[in-house]
Order: C-alpha cells, then sequence, then structure tokens
C-alpha cells in the first residue's frame, strides 16, 4: 500500500517520521488491511504513534527529559485524534486499554507486553 | 373526578422518567384538594415505582432488572414460530414483559392540603422497560375539589413536547442540578480511581482529592444540560473523564515544570519520581479518553481528542518559548488558548453536543469556553503576584511560567530593562521578590485584569445569540467568578 498519510496528521512530527515513525508505520499497514481504506493510513499511523511516543516518554524505564516527553505526549494525543476520526469504538476502546495495561505496569515496575504486540491485538477488537 | 392522560415520550430502551412534578402540577391545576390520584399504567411493557430519585440507584435498578430478566435470554413470548396472530411490527420483548411482572402497573397516592402525600425521598416513576417509545399513563383525581386553575373548558391535559419537558424538568430542577451535579461528578471520580490499580491511583486519587476549581467538568455539566437530551449519568461520567485528563496534563507538566507541590500537596514526580509521574499521566490520559470513547459519541470523542492535541502542542511550544523568556503577548495568546482555553472550549461544546444541542448552539458556546479559558489563564498569571492568594508570590518567575503581567512588565519603558535584566540571571529570593515589585509598579496588572475583564464580556456575549433554556445566569455568573478572583 502506498503511504497516504495527510499533511496534517504529521504536523509538529515530520523529524519523528524521518527517524523511525515511518518504518513503524509500514509496520502496522498489514495490521489495518481489513478497514475501509480511506481509514487505514490513519489507523496505522495511530499505532505507530503510540509505539513511537511511549518510547520516547521512557514509559516503562528511565524518564525521557521534558522536550522528549512533551513530544511524546503530542504523539499519544495525535494518535488519540486519529482514532476518533477513523477508528470504530471498538477499536478506541482497545487502544486506550493497551496503553493503560503498558503505563500500570509501568507504575508498578512489571514488565509490560511489547507495545508492539498490544497494539496489534488492539486491532482484532473489531 | 377527573380523568387525563399522561404523555411522554421515552428515549432508552430502559428509563426511569420521574413523573412526580407533572402529578403535582396536575393536583394543583385541578384543585383536588384531598383525595387521591389514581395512576395506571397503559402498557405490559411500563411499570410504576415509588422510589429514590438518585441516578446511581437508578443504575442498581437497571442493573438488578438486567440481572432477573436479561436481554437475550430465552423467551419463550420471543418465539414468534410458536405463537399464533403475531402482529407484523412485534418487537422481541420477553425480557420487558417479564420485568415488569416484577414492577407494578398501577398505583395510588394520596393527596392532603392540595399536595402529594410524599415522602422526603420519595419519587414517583414511570418505568420505560421497551423504548424509546411514545407512552400514556391514565390519571384520575378523585376527592374534595377547591378552585381549579383548569381552562374554563374543561380542557385536559395538554402534552407538551419533549423539549418543553426537558425545558420544564430544568426550570424545576435547577436548583437540584446545581446541588447534585457537582456530587455525581465526584462520585463518578472515585468510583474511577477505585478500580485502577494502587499504582496509578493512589498518586491520582491525592492529587484529585487536594481539590482543584473543577471548572471543566462544571462546564461540562451545565452545558450537557441544554439539549434537548439531557442525561445527568452520561453527563458525569464526561465531566469526570474530563477532569482526569485534565489531571493527566498536570501530572506531566509539573514533572517539565520541575514543581514539587500543587494543590498544596507534593508532585508525583517529586514525590515518587518521574518513572512515576509519566506512567501515571499515561494511564489517564488512556483511561480518559477510553472513558469518553465509551460514551459513544463521535463528534464528543472527536472534540476533546482535538483540545487534548491543541493542549500538547501548546505545550511544547510554552517550553520552547522560555528560551526567549518572558516572550511577547502573541505568542502567550497562542499557547494559552491551546493550553488552557482549547480543553475549556471541548468542555463547553462536548456537553452541547452530548445533549443534542444544535450546531449554533454548540459552536456559541465553545466560543465562550475559548475566550473564558483565556481570562481563566490570564487571572491565573495575576493570582502568581497576589499575597492574598494563598501560593507564595512570584512561583511562576521563578518556574519562568508564560505569564501576560510579566510580558507587559518587561514591556514596559520604565521598568521593563530592570524587569529583563533581572529575568536574564539567576532568580533567587531577592530577584522574585523585587520582579514581582516591578510588575505591580507597572501598572501590568491593571492592564491585565482590564484585557481579562473584557475577554469575559465577549465570553458572555456569545452566550446571548443563542436559546440556553435558563442557564444563562450561571454561565455568566461562572464566566465573571473566573475574574472576581482577582477583584
Amino acid at each position: 500500500m502506498a503511504i497516504q498519510v495527510v499533511e496534517r496528521d504529521l504536523e509538529r512530527l515530520h523529524q519523528l517520521w524521518e527517524d523511525g515513525l515511518s518504518e513503524a508505520y509500514r509496520s502496522y499497514l498489514e495490521a489495518v488491511d481489513g478497514f475501509e481504506p480511506s481509514a487505514q493510513p490513519r489507523l496505522a499511523l495511530a499505532a505507530a504513534l503510540v509505539e513511537v511516543g511511549v518510547r520516547l516518554q521512557g514509559l516503562g524505564g528511565r524518564a525521557a527529559a521534558p522536550p522528549s516527553l512533551l513530544m511524546g505526549d503530542l504523539c499519544l494525543a495525535r494518535a488519540s485524534r486519529l482514532l476518533a476520526d477513523a477508528a470504530p469504538q471498538s477499536i478506541q476502546v482497545a487502544f486506550a486499554r493497551a496503553i493503560e495495561e503498558m503505563s500500570s505496569a509501568a507504575a508498578a515496575e512489571q514488565t509490560a507486553p511489547h507495545t508492539r504486540e498490544l497494539l496489534l491485538r488492539a486491532f482484532e477488537a473489531r | 373526578m377527573i380523568g387525563k392522560r399522561l404523555r411522554f415520550e421515552t428515549s432508552h430502551s430502559t428509563e426511569f422518567v420521574d413523573i412526580t412534578d407533572r402529578l403535582r402540577d396536575e393536583v394543583h391545576r385541578s384543585g383536588l384538594k384531598i383525595g387521591r390520584v389514581h395512576l395506571q399504567s397503559l402498557h405490559t411493557t411500563v411499570g410504576l415505582a415509588i422510589n429514590e430519585n438518585e441516578p446511581l440507584l437508578i443504575r442498581d435498578f437497571q442493573t438488578l432488572l438486567e440481572r432477573l430478566a436479561p436481554v437475550g435470554a430465552s423467551y419463550q413470548h420471543d418465539d414468534f414460530a410458536r405463537r399464533i396472530g403475531v402482529a407484523l411490527d412485534e418487537p422481541v420483548n420477553g425480557h420487558a414483559h417479564c420485568r415488569q411482572i416484577l414492577l407494578t402497573g398501577f398505583a395510588t397516592l394520596l393527596v392532603e392540603d392540595g399536595e402529594l402525600v410524599l415522602g422526603r425521598w420519595q419519587s414517583v416513576f414511570a418505568v420505560e422497560l421497551d423504548g424509546p417509545r411514545h407512552r400514556e399513563l391514565a390519571l384520575q383525581l378523585d376527592g374534595e375539589f377547591g378552585t381549579s386553575s383548569l381552562s374554563p373548558s374543561g380542557e385536559q391535559s395538554v402534552v407538551p413536547s419533549s423539549m418543553r419537558l426537558a425545558h420544564r424538568a430544568r426550570e424545576r430542577g435547577e436548583e437540584r442540578r446545581t446541588a447534585t451535579g457537582p456530587e455525581l461528578v465526584e462520585l463518578e471520580l472515585s468510583r474511577q480511581l477505585l478500580v485502577d490499580p494502587e499504582p496509578v491511583s493512589a498518586p491520582m486519587r491525592r492529587l484529585v482529592e487536594a481539590g482543584g476549581k473543577r471548572l471543566r467538568p462544571k462546564l461540562v455539566q451545565l452545558t450537557a444540560g441544554i439539549g434537548p437530551r439531557s442525561e445527568p449519568l452520561r453527563a458525569a461520567a464526561l465531566a469526570a473523564a474530563v477532569e482526569l485528563l485534565h489531571n493527566a496534563t498536570l501530572i506531566h507538566d509539573d514533572y517539565v515544570d520541575e514543581s514539587t507541590h500543587r494543590r498544596g500537596r507534593p508532585t508525583v514526580a517529586a514525590a515518587e519520581g518521574p518513572e512515576r509521574a509519566v506512567a501515571v499521566g499515561d494511564y489517564y490520559f488512556a483511561k480518559a479518553t477510553r472513558l469518553i470513547a465509551e460514551i459513544g459519541n463521535r463528534s464528543v470523542t472527536s472534540t476533546i481528542a482535538e483540545a487534548l492535541e491543541a493542549v500538547c502542542a501548546s505545550q511544547i511550544d510554552d517550553v520552547a518559548l522560555r528560551g526567549a523568556y518572558p516572550g511577547d503577548r502573541d505568542s502567550y495568546l497562542r499557547v494559552v488558548r491551546g493550553k488552557t482555553a482549547a480543553l475549556f472550549a471541548a468542555a463547553c461544546a462536548s456537553g452541547a453536543l452530548l445533549s443534542e444541542a444544535g450546531p449554533e448552539i454548540v459552536d456559541a458556546l465553545r466560543r465562550y469556553g475559548d475566550l473564558l479559558g483565556v481570562a481563566f489563564q490570564m487571572a491565573d498569571d495575576m493570582v502568581d503576584f497576589s499575597p492574598s492568594s494563598g501560593k507564595p508570590v512570584g512561583l511562576d518567575i521563578r518556574q519562568r511560567v508564560l505569564s501576560l503581567p510579566l510580558i507587559y512588565a518587561a514591556e514596559d519603558r520604565t521598568v521593563g530593562p530592570e524587569v529583563r535584566r533581572l529575568l536574564a540571571g539567576s532568580l533567587g529570593d531577592a530577584e522574585v521578590g523585587r520582579v514581582a515589585e516591578l510588575v505591580t509598579i507597572s501598572g501590568a496588572l491593571t492592564r491585565v485584569r482590564g484585557e481579562a475583564e473584557a475577554l469575559v464580556d465577549a465570553a458572555v456575549h456569545e452566550l446571548e445569540t443563542i436559546e440556553l433554556d435558563g442557564l444563562r445566569p450561571t454561565l455568566i455568573s461562572l464566566a465573571r467568578s473566573a475574574v472576581d478572583r482577582i477583584a
């Protein structure tokens, strides 16, 4: 599938796109294959943003410095908006639950399941 | 004896419709002084109940009915192949009939001294079990009548439209809603925190229990009463989620700003470390977005999600601007509109959207929230210079937080050079004190107060063009109070 991410969805994130977000995005494209074609790029980008966002924040590891944390926050917020725009309610809920699982494990200083694994599972909630 | 029909529309499959006030109105209109009101359901899937109108209790009743006669369980009534003469539009509603038999189909209420005799906590409910539908109850008023307020023609009950019903309920319930609305949000917040894992819930509980103005949930609840679909429980769920979201952003902000205290208590980052702060903020960001998604209104979900994005983007700008501290007015307004006003605007718009208010009302309330949010932030900036605020004076200066009074003082011809020089160096107590003094001398506080008041006036003006069904005074008062705290 061609990369169809719209400009608005990458606003402020171009550097991240160059630094690994695009790869994460591509890796989720297959998982969104069964969704409406128009929604697929935004769903894949949402998953990529969550993956990159929590990594930037240092969730589950050493807390990132403030600028990285804030960029991670923006990634999560952008993902949330993309899901609100393009995902069915069940996927929105599943994504939120995936982040809840990761962050509660991090707060309890326990090992969380791998982010990508959780997010791929979230796509199955439709 | 007077005979009547009480008609109403329901909007949910199961719904407890409080008809107490309508019955009281009927008694007053009839002039019945002493006697009885006989009430009878005209449907096999509408019951009657007399109990307390407490939203969580009603949820319990609904849960109980669901448990006793679940939807989707096997009901012979729903086996159309075995029934004779089944209408084409026959619904699958065995559960509703079974639930109705657990309730009652008729009730007699006493009237004394021209008033219904009800205990303090008693309300009369028509219980919809297979809605949404148009419903009808038969009513007879029997006894000694005095002066009636019925029309000379003896015209019987005029059926109010659903809009008029909502309006009347609001008129009657204003006092009660104001009293119980915030309590509902607090209950919902407690309930949500109760089910969360301790490592995340404990820090959030400390923050939530420390107080806060709860302005955003208040805005959600108020505006959720404007449209025709006013549902206090859904409004409370949304309001609580918005408050959790706001608190989640504060937890990350406190780490970024290196704040040690908030609402008089240690911040999560200070008390438990930045790692915990990151995790707790993320958890409640996710949970709040989930709770909002579960409400099931796509417009509401998108509205809050867009606001959250604006908050995060502005937070990045805010930190970036600290390199050119204290910045300028345009940059300040750009940051504040995202960081503070976006969630105010979304709170107003989402409440109205939840109640299915019209687009012109939603837009006007969004603008109201935006203007109010900026005014609120300006007022908050001024609090930093008030010795009577309860907060240490100059905390924003010390933490190099964007502040409009400081921007104006730095631009002032007389004190500006000294303000800029002080801000360029390290800020100890003496420097912070001097900067605060210079801000006061410069007249910046008066200027900012004037601007905040003008924004509140503009916010109030937004309310003048729309029908708010009795809520205008409350929204105006709330807007004024945002600036009054600095008066």
